[in-house]
């Protein structure tokens, strides 16, 4: 997936896929963010997520390290927080391409639902998407069955829960 | 005799409250239940179960300024502890005394549900799956959802706590939960006890003060939250020794 660079609009770490995707819905943000893992335990290779929006909804996300497109991208987004985030403006025309390619799309709530968490933000997004991506909302729970048929990912997030969970015990003499 | 399940998810959101409220009313039919609302800093069983307006709480108990008898109601069949939710109460509670308070009532009750906190960073959070026999894990088919459940589960580990089974909350019409529950099985120690499904009647149960399966017994929610119960088997113990347990848990302090 090729994109121009766009005009940076936001950049800080945030822990939370949640909030980028909120932020990009408020400002109604055509362009993409760029969200790159601060969690080399958790990292799958170097690489970055890009996701897509037009007037805020999510249309596309994309993998750099893994390739993986459209809902199984968002399970390799997901686990990999906290994140550097840069949201970029583009012109709608600019993002025409990458948007007619269906094969990386993700249902307008997905993100929302899938990656955050967030039912009520999933809501305000879905009411937000434009008739023509109605297609795309059909979209089954692809990226949550991709994320669970990665057993590496799944058992370093066991390991990591192990050694934070035994080292509260040491600290807390339990 | 007595077991005592904490209800954990390691998120918010993922409707740990009305599963516990749900799951006791359920497990009522055969049981003496006695739900607790352990979520110490954020209370939600008092608005779950119409006793939003009741002068004495949780926090009072654990503050010693009342005995848990007075704080414990009889509603929809059970026996109800809720928290607090001023800043006052919070400050004056004492986490540490939970444990005191689960072995008073484990001495006359046969199954404890603990809601437990969503966050597992904290003495507080962790507290009710360390007092636990198991821990029901309530998940969404999301992934922040099942990752944080894993991190429960891995935490029950460490702290020889069982895990019970899952149980898939606020399942929408298009998550694909079957292949979503059987993936994650092979993650989890215990099975699906149920799929339930997202429905505004849970929401309007909320909002009426009422556990759902007393606000809408015959909904589709009400139905699976049955199912799960069901699939609990509640596993017989002798309750003095439960209570010498929690007496003596040693308890994390506030890092």
């Amino acid at each position: 997936m090729k994109l121009p660079q766009g005009r940076l609009v936001r950049q800080r770490v945030v822990a939370d896929p949640g909030t980028p995707l909120a932020n990009a819905l408020d400002a109604e943000l055509t362009g993409y963010a760029r969200l790159e893992s601060q969690d080399a335990l958790l990292l799958d290779a170097e690489g970055v997520g890009v996701l897509t929006f037009e007037r805020g909804v999510p249309v596309v996300a994309y993998h750099t390290g893994t390739d993986a497109a459209g809902s199984a991208a968002l399970a390799d987004i997901a686990v990999a927080g906290p994140y550097r985030l840069e949201l970029y403006e583009l012109d709608a025309e600019v993002l025409e391409d990458v948007h007619a390619a269906e094969e990386l799309r993700v249902p307008p709530d997905g993100p929302a639902d899938r990656l955050a968490g967030d039912p009520t933000l999933a809501e305000r997004t879905r009411k937000a998407a434009p008739d023509w991506r109605a297609a795309d909302a059909a979209e089954d729970a692809g990226a949550v069955v991709a994320f669970l048929e990665d057993e590496a990912k799944i058992e370093r997030i066991r390991e990591r829960a192990r050694e934070e969970a035994e080292q509260r015990a040491a600290e807390w003499d339990l | 005799m007595v077991e005592t399940f904490a209800v954990a998810s390691g998120k918010g959101g993922t409707g740990k409250t009305t599963t516990t409220l749900a799951l006791g009313m359920a497990l009522a039919e055969e049981y003496d239940v006695t739900v607790i609302d352990a979520d110490t800093g954020m209370a939600n069983v008092l608005f779950h179960a119409g006793l939003a307006d009741v002068e004495t709480t949780l926090h009072e108990v654990l503050a010693g300024e009342a005995p848990v008898e007075e704080a414990a109601y009889d509603r929809f069949g059970m026996r109800v502890v809720p928290c607090g939710t001023s800043l006052a109460g919070f400050r004056d509670s004492d986490a540490t005394r939970l444990r005191e308070v689960v072995a008073d009532l484990a001495a006359d009750t046969d199954v404890i549900l603990l809601d437990a906190p969503a966050a597992l960073g904290s003495r507080q959070g962790v507290l009710p799956v360390v007092l636990a026999d198991r821990v029901v894990v309530v998940l969404q088919p999301t992934i922040p959802s099942l990752s944080d459940g894993l991190k429960a589960q891995e935490y029950a580990h460490t702290y020889e706590t069982g895990v019970a089974g899952l149980l898939f909350n606020r399942v929408t019409d298009d998550a694909n939960i079957d292949a979503v529950s059987e993936r994650a099985e092979r993650y989890f120690e215990g099975e699906t006890l149920a799929t339930v499904p997202e429905r505004e009647v849970v929401r309007a149960a909320r909002r009426a003060g009422e556990p759902l399966l007393a606000h809408a017994p015959d909904s589709e929610p009400a139905a699976a939250y049955r199912e799960a119960a069901a699939a609990l088997e509640v596993r017989e113990r002798d309750s003095g020794a439960v209570a010498d347990r929690f007496r003596n848990a040693v308890v994390p302090e506030q890092p």
